[in-house]
């Protein structure tokens, strides 16, 4: 049964992204729980299901932010940290209200990161057989990755800065963004310092503090409240690799993310093709990872990635808008919810100077924990 | 010997043969007696209907897939190896391992580069497998 159309985001809150040390995660995830009922006109007695998830250096406790906020809720949900599993937080909590356990669901991130002055994959005290070579951090995959595309594909690093300086050019329009007002040129970028060679700094997302929360409801209900509702059409995962068990090739997607079936399922679902998309957020935790997406999704041709970048295509005027915020490389590092909230904006023509002119259908996509194997969602919204 | 400072592998029941193989100096994979087939974790066979699972010697011998340098410090141990490599290895048997190369300039590594085995002794219980190119 397909669940297009029927139901909506309703409310979107989003605090203070950046270093916020006067709350925790469970204050912000709070904080951003009222913002999203105020955003939306929803009373809190309209709202009964949450879903959240662990951010890096850890989320919001449980019911902690429900009874901080006095929402009460009919189920209390998490779910895994990682990219992906904010699109399957949208997948759950839609199932919830297929199911009647809801009637309004809220899905949620939070993080503190910033203020714990995190070092993302840090080894610590205890044994890791990863560390034992010193392979450390997410940021390594992506180096993985950068350096096969260069060995098969040619990709520069002026291709990977392309995908930098684009992001941060969106970034430089949105006044809550991290990095409203730090411009990045081809030239700072090439004379970043390294941290996981082939990647520097600038191909690596922000850390930083924040929480959003969005309220997702009926097609109905959707038409009670203050925003123009944003209609999700359809929505696919894919947790395939690329030989089924035999051999360690399944470990292998350093040569291009699985995401055949997510973007499959979700058109099908939506009933749109990629022709129809008029603005996309693609999960970009390393600027590799947007890279392989848009060969993996068909955006561009196999090999093509770095030279579809380069020529602007990402661009507001360019072939594909996409990551109109920065989302996570310069907007704000808030997992998969970076995506999904610009999308809704988008779509809710919220875009300010990145708004798509009369975007109708946007493409969301969530990648990750990337190894093992491979771990794809994608969502099509419409207004 | 001064006190070795940076982490050691996890060593778990599932891969206890690996490190104790790698302690005699040898490297091995875990495989399906009957098809062949090679696992990079061990589990029943998928490849055929009748399983016969265990760790077989390898030849040592394989080709670095990708690879990243670190710049980054993430471990205060690594400190004085920076910048350092981390490298995936594909054996020619098939499976693929993490490793660094040694005995190999940063910038002479890529992708492709035929490299063979060596054992580093690092601890009185712990060897690490690494890899140097083949000369």
């Amino acid at each position: 049964m397909s669940i297009k159309d029927k139901y909506a985001f309703v409310g979107v809150g989003l605090t203070k992204q950046g270093k916020v040390p006067e709350m925790d995660t469970d204050g912000l995830a709070a904080q951003a729980i009222l913002l999203a009922l105020k955003d939306a006109g929803m009373r809190k007695d309209e709202v009964d299901g949450y879903i959240f998830q662990q951010g890096i250096g850890g989320g919001p406790h449980g019911t902690l932010p429900l009874i901080l906020t006095g929402i009460p809720a009919n189920f209390c949900w998490e779910m895994p940290s990682g990219g992906c599993y904010c699109l399957n937080m949208v997948i759950a909590a839609t199932s919830a209200l297929e199911a009647g356990l809801c009637q309004s669901c809220i899905i949620l991130h939070a993080t503190s990161a910033s203020s714990q002055r995190i070092l993302v994959g840090a080894g610590g005290p205890q044994r890791s057989t990863q560390g034992a070579y010193g392979c450390y951090g997410p940021v390594a995959d992506g180096a993985f990755i950068a350096r096969r595309f260069m060995h098969l594909y040619g990709l520069t690093r002026r291709q990977l800065g392309s995908v930098a300086v684009t992001l941060r050019e969106y970034a430089n329009k949105r006044p809550e963004a991290v990095m409203y007002e730090r411009k990045l040129t081809m030239d700072d970028y090439l004379n970043a310092r390294m941290i996981v060679e082939p990647l520097c700094l600038y191909d690596c997302c922000l850390v930083n503090d924040g929480a959003v929360a969005l309220v997702l409801t009926s097609a109905e209900r959707a038409r009670n409240y203050k925003k123009p509702p944003v209609y999700i059409m359809g929505y696919g995962a894919d947790h395939s690799i690329r030989e089924i068990g035999p051999s360690t090739e399944a470990y292998l997607h350093w040569d291009g993310f699985v995401t055949s079936k997510a973007g499959e399922n979700a058109f099908k679902m939506a009933g749109v093709t990629l022709k129809d998309v008029d603005v996309a957020e693609l999960y970009d935790a390393f600027t590799p990872f947007l890279l392989s997406q848009l060969e993996s999704y068909g955006i561009c041709g196999r090999g093509e990635a770095g030279p579809f970048v380069e020529e602007g295509n990402l661009r507001l005027d360019g072939a594909f808008p996409s990551n109109t915020s920065g989302t996570e490389l310069s907007w704000s590092y808030l997992m998969g919810f970076s995506h999904l909230t610009e999308g809704i904006r988008q779509m809710r023509g919220e875009a300010g100077e990145c708004q798509v002119k009369d975007a109708e259908i946007c493409m969301v996509t969530g990648l990750g924990p990337p190894a093992p194997g491979s771990t794809a969602t994608c969502c099509i919204l419409r207004r | 010997m001064s006190e070795y400072k940076k982490q050691l592998p996890l060593i778990t029941a599932i891969d206890k043969p690996f490190w104790e193989a790698a302690k005699r100096h040898e490297l091995v994979a875990y495989r399906c007696l009957n098809c062949g087939t090679f696992y990079s974790h061990p589990t029943d066979c998928v490849a055929c209907d009748k399983p016969k699972m265990d760790w077989v010697r390898v030849s040592g011998k394989g080709q670095v897939f990708t690879f990243g340098i670190y710049h980054q410090l993430y471990h205060p141990a690594w400190k004085e190896d920076i910048p350092y490599n981390v490298a995936w290895v594909k054996l020619d048997e098939g499976p693929l391992l993490m490793s660094n190369i040694v005995e190999c300039k940063n910038e002479d590594i890529h992708i492709g580069m035929p490299v063979e085995v060596v054992f580093d002794d690092v601890t009185e219980e712990v060897t690490l497998p690494k890899f140097k190119p083949v000369k």
